[in-house]
This record gives structure tokens, sequence and C-alpha cells, in this order.
């Protein structure tokens, strides 16, 4: 049965699924946790919505300078 | 039984066959949702009684009950506004 490429590509496919998945739900969580400060409403706030999407976008900032000061720290 | 199986050496009597791996990568993504669905939950329970059980009463009142209503929605809408802001930067 040569399945074994096909499982192998799968589990490599979910692998990364899951890591995503794991990632979103960090963020999610400590966005949560930042920008939505009082009771929630029935809906977000534009002050809120954009507080969640800077806060996603700021977080990819930061990980590319760590990134980046790494490198620099293992000159 | 046939010569070439023993019931001890393992849990497969002839006749019986492996799962193929269709059934096996199908078995592994309703086990894997599971897990994510089951996370989620977790994390909504956490954050909602976190924000609208302030003071624990006897029961659980008519404000607390829709706040929690609001604020698993909301953490839905706040789980889409990330994938989107993740998934947008990678221009």
């Amino acid at each position: 049965m040569d399945s074994s490429p096909e499982l192998q590509r799968f589990l490599q496919e979910e692998k990364q699924k899951a890591m995503i998945a794991e990632m979103v739900g960090k963020l999610t969580s400590e966005c949560w946790d930042k920008c939505i400060t009082s009771t929630p409403g029935s809906k977000f706030s534009s002050s809120e919505s954009t507080c969640l999407a800077n806060c996603a976008q700021r977080y990819l900032d930061m990980t590319m300078l760590i990134q980046k000061k790494f490198q620099s720290m293992q000159q | 039984m046939d010569p070439f199986s023993s019931p001890s050496s393992s849990g497969i009597s002839s006749g019986q066959s492996v799962p193929s791996a269709d059934v096996l990568m199908d078995q592994l993504k309703t086990q894997l949702a599971q897990a994510y669905a089951e996370e989620f939950f977790e994390t909504v329970r956490s954050k909602c009684f976190t924000k609208c059980i302030t003071k624990p009463g006897s029961s659980l009142s008519g404000s607390e009950s829709s706040c929690i209503a609001r604020c698993m929605e909301r953490y839905i809408e706040a789980t889409g506004i990330i994938s989107r802001a993740l998934f947008n930067a990678n221009r």
C-alpha cells in the first residue's frame, strides 16, 4: 500500500493548519484582553475593531523586529 | 483459526485489514476538528466568565445571560478580525 507519501503530505498539511490555528487562537485571546475593556456589546465599536486589527498587525511587526534583533545578536 | 496467526501476537486476526490511509486521514481530521472546537469552547467560556459574571449571585441573571450571548458572538467576530488581519498582512 503506497499511501505513505500521501499520508506524509497530509500530516504536513494538518501540522501547518494546526500551527496557524494555534497562532490565531493565542492572538485572539491576547488581543481580546487588550482591546475589549468593557462589557461586550451587540457589536464592536469602531475603536474596538480597529484595536483588534492593529493588535494582530503589530504582533507581526514585533515578530520581525525580534527576528532581526536575534540575527544581529548572533554576529 | 488458521495456522499462521495466533491470538496473542496481534489484535488483528486473519480476515481483518488495517484501516486504509483514507480512513485514517478522515479520522484524524474529525479528531482535530473536535480538538479545535473544544479548545475554542474553553477559551470562550473563560473570557465570557471574566467579562460577564463579575459578582456571582444565586442564579444567572437576565443581564448576565444576555452578556454571555453577546460575548460569544463578539469573540467569534474577534477571531475573524484577527484571522483576516494576519492573512491580509501577507501581501
